[in-house]
């Protein structure tokens, strides 16, 4: 062994004996060691008469369970984070996967994703349920099982889309390739749920061949397998004689009633669809079809072409009557008196000509038919103008039906806007220079080049426009405008009566610094500083408590404070801070909120000295109150009034189990039992 | 007969968005209230102004920063948010045109043929994932040009990319996976027929 000496002779034989656990000196015999820990197994006897080996199983995962005395408050104390999340993964799995019947296999493979996807952090940001659902839908990927990811969203009740999103991103961070989804691994499933009964497997079978016939048309890609599985189960029910209404199968394949119509469609579409039952069974056609939306799409280009053949046909048409219009109106303008038609004619000629240029100054050649179309509506409108009594009325009537002048001005009204718009827009292009490019240093001048500023002036609204627009705001945000004003008015008034406490949004925890300290001592006093704990912690309690170190209670060093309820406190907090080196911490947190709800007790425990304190105890059977209620308990002795003290809280039940862990540090443990 | 054939394939970009900044605190009500074609949203705290001469529209903040978005071009989106400063110049603030930066370009490609996705799916395992229950296109990452194709079985693509030029890349790149595939379908088809017939 190694090298020890002998503390009585200095001898370096030295015995080890495993199975008594002593370290003994051979030369003088004196016991060096005692109940050494032995790593032999041990063997126990059982109640049957066996035996059984002695010891636990620790698993592989995390540190494993430490023994917890007192009963094991909470499975996950003291453990580190991960292994805690790993354990709570665990149990979500089987939880979840339980539900959809997977096997142990499954669940074990999902377990090891998990385990992946937690190391390389992907379980952070994200919740919990659904990297497990995207877990337990890889494993159904891998090993083929006809789970949908929606099933995975009916049980949880998320949106199918965001589970989607986690799965394939996990799927990509875990290199992990999931084979592509058969709609034939379906088909038994949903056919079970049909109810088929004894034929089942006849219809499965030829529900798969029409899949299969559908994946050769191209049906399949880029459609959801449910909605294939369901078309293609429907119309196997039907062959085999079988009633399942549409509303039935929709129940079953969780797709809508328009897909699955749409799929019937397509399907009907294909050549295979003319085969009766008996030939679809033998025979197989060859030729394959292109998928319904490549098909969709050339019709619609097919579609257009039509469109742009009948337009023209259709301003063929136009022109035509354009022309007998035209004839027409010449006609009638014959037949009027003559001044009246120089007049005309010569604001025609005109107008005819300004409007024309205007309108097409620059730009290329309209149709011949649109520049007739134009310039006759331009000549009724000015004709209508100038005319103005009802002959004129009657000469635009004519020709249209009767309420057309009025159209025509409408319609016209737009028109110049809109043509006076167009023009200089146009103009202004082609005065404009063209737009450079700015300053490539990008020194954060604006350049000017190319921009209009009288275009831009036009985005700005004057006075009352703006005044306008923001009624028109107001009335519209009327609502978000009224439940802030209510929300402040509820703030103003929760403040008058104090009682305000301000909601502040969530924000992340703000680390604090670490404190530097140099001995345990200042530690926990910044610590207790920086909790807020309360103020009245008697420091020199603690400082003593480091020097005892962990040993008894510091009844010596006990001060009296200048508040006697403070004691108490300090009690308290000595409690929870050694309790809280235990594995027990979680007591410790309990602890607190007593501690916590002390202070504001201590205005109504005032300077009275705890042990005459009035009996304001009874109806309060919370611990603070027994603060009070330490009176009539006065038969034990005055030197021990410290542990009176503890005791007496120990007697309230409502603290009792605390309590008990709290005074097992101490190692006074007899009397609680007693004390109540 | 091989896929090297130089097919002129019409990339037409769809939308183009940008970020710029102007260095100077908005205040946004003013904006509200004295520009003609706004939307003001309280709630969230940004300001929509529609540009009719570039189509764009652009979310302004308060802090400064604005979002343009609809543009067809490179070249129109920087007019644009040219436009668009010029414009909050004119309401007064005191702007400076920084930090213009083409943030997404979104294009649509057509190809002549449909493409099956199933077996391109197989055949380029890492980058493409095709999900039927969730959408009906294949999505193919490429990392190096950070772009993201979208292919769908009738043969338009849409990508996305950083620029003009990435958007352009990739599509030159996937170019021969998607005739690949097209293609020998058609010459398994052919070989089949033959053989059909001369039984």
């Amino acid at each position: 062994m190694t090298g020890r000496v002998c503390r009585a002779c200095g001898g370096t034989d030295i015995e080890l004996d495993a199975a008594r656990g002593d370290a003994v000196c051979t030369a003088c015999g004196s016991v060096l060691e005692d109940n050494i820990i032995v790593s032999e197994v041990q063997f126990v006897e059982n109640s049957g008469g066996g035996s059984s080996a002695v010891g636990q199983f620790v698993s592989l995962d995390g540190p494993g369970k430490t023994p917890t005395l007192g009963g094991g408050f909470h499975v996950n104390l003291g453990k580190e984070s991960r292994a805690q999340t790993l354990q709570n993964g665990r149990r979500h799995i089987h939880h979840l996967g339980s539900q959809l019947q997977l096997n142990q296999h499954c669940l074990d493979t999902a377990f090891i994703f998990f385990k992946m996807a937690a190391n390389k952090s992907l379980t952070r940001g994200r919740k919990m349920a659904h990297v497990i659902a995207a877990c337990l839908y890889l494993v159904c990927r891998t090993e083929g099982t006809p789970h949908m990811l929606l099933d995975l969203s009916d049980l949880l009740q998320v949106n199918v889309y965001v589970l989607g999103k986690t799965f394939l991103l996990l799927a990509r961070e875990l290199c992990i390739n999931a084979p592509a989804i058969d709609p034939c691994l379906y088909i038994p499933r949903f056919a079970h749920l049909l109810e088929f009964g004894e034929k089942n497997h006849e219809v499965s079978m030829t529900a798969l061949r029409l899949l299969q016939r559908m994946k050769r048309d191209w049906m399949h890609t880029g459609r959801r397998p449910s909605g294939l599985c369901g078309a293609a189960l429907l119309v196997a029910a039907r062959m085999h004689d079988f009633r399942r209404t549409v509303k039935e199968v929709i129940s079953v394949v969780k797709v809508c009633e328009s897909t699955l119509r749409k799929r019937l469609t397509e399907f009907e579409d294909t050549p295979t669809s003319q085969l009766t039952i008996d030939e679809f069974m033998k025979i197989d056609l060859e030729e394959e079809c292109d998928p319904p939306s490549y098909t969709a799409g050339q019709k619609k280009l097919r579609m257009k072409q039509l469109e742009q053949v009948l337009s023209k046909q259709l301003e063929e048409v136009e022109g035509e009557i354009s022309s007998y219009q035209d004839a027409i109106e010449i006609e009638l303008e014959n037949s009027r008196p003559k001044a009246r038609r120089a007049l005309v004619n010569l604001s025609k000629d005109g107008s005819v000509e300004d409007t024309t240029s205007s309108l097409y100054g620059e730009e290329d050649a309209e149709d011949e038919e649109l520049e007739a179309a134009a310039s006759h509506m331009n000549k009724d409108f000015y004709q209508e103008l100038l005319g103005g009594g009802s002959s004129s009325s009657d000469a635009i009537e004519i020709p249209e039906e009767g309420g057309q002048p009025l159209a025509l001005e409408s319609l016209l009204g737009p028109m110049p806007t809109a043509a006076s718009l167009g023009i200089s827009d146009s103009i202004r292009e082609c005065i404009s220079s063209p737009s450079g490019d700015p300053n490539p240093s990008g020194d954060g001048e604006l350049d000017l080049s190319g921009i209009d500023d009288l275009e831009i002036d036009r985005y700005i609204l004057n006075e009352a426009e703006a005044r306008v627009k923001a009624e028109l705001w107001m009335r519209e945000n009327a609502e978000y405008l009224r439940e802030q004003r209510e929300k402040e008015a509820r703030i103003a008034k929760e403040k008058e009566l104090g009682i305000y406490k301000e909601h502040k949004p969530k924000k992340p925890c703000r680390r604090r610094e670490p404190i530097q300290a140099s001995s345990a001592r200042e530690a926990i006093e910044k610590m207790l500083e920086q909790k807020k704990i309360s103020s009245k912690i008697n420091y020199s309690v603690l400082r003593d408590l480091n020097s005892k170190g962990a040993g008894g209670p510091p009844r010596d060093d006990v001060r009296l404070p200048e508040k006697g309820s403070a004691r108490k406190l300090s009690w308290r907090r000595v409690a929870a801070s050694r309790s809280g080196a235990d594995p027990g911490s979680s007591v410790g947190k309990r602890l607190r909120p007593l501690v916590s709800a002390q202070p504001a007790k201590k205005v109504a425990v005032g300077e009275a000295a705890f042990l005459n304190s009035p009996a304001l105890g009874p109806e309060l059977a919370r611990p603070a109150a027994v603060l009070v209620e330490s009176g009539p308990v006065c038969y034990h002795p005055e030197e021990v009034a410290d542990e009176d003290d503890v005791d007496e809280d120990d007697g309230e039940p409502c603290v009792s189990a605390l309590k008990m862990l709290g005074s097992n540090a101490y190692g006074c443990d007899g009397d609680e039992d007693d004390g109540y | 007969m091989d896929a090297d054939s130089d097919v002129a394939l019409d990339i037409l970009i769809t939308n183009v968005v940008c970020v710029f900044r102007t260095r100077c605190h908005l205040n946004l009500r003013k904006i509200a209230l004295e520009g003609a074609n706004v939307i003001y949203k309280r709630d969230v705290g940004k300001v929509l102004m529609k540009l009719r001469k570039p189509r764009i529209t652009a979310t302004i903040w308060s802090s400064g920063k604005i979002i343009c978005t609809g543009a067809t071009s490179e070249e129109e989106a920087k007019f644009g948010a040219r436009r668009l400063a010029r414009s909050l110049q004119k309401l007064g603030f005191q702007v400076i045109f920084t930090d213009f930066k083409v943030v997404n370009v979104l294009a649509v490609c057509n190809m002549p043929f449909e493409i099956r996705l199933p077996e391109f799916t197989k055949n380029n395992r890492p980058h493409a994932s095709y999900e039927p229950e969730l959408h009906p296109a294949v999505c193919y990452r490429i990392k190096s040009l950070r772009a993201t194709l979208q292919i769908f079985s009738t043969g338009s693509i849409t990508v996305t990319g950083p620029n003009v030029k990435a958007v352009a890349t990739a599509v030159e790149q996937i170019y021969p996976f998607v005739f690949e595939k097209f293609f020998s379908q058609i010459r398994n088809k052919d070989m089949y027929i033959r053989s059909r017939e001369q039984e």
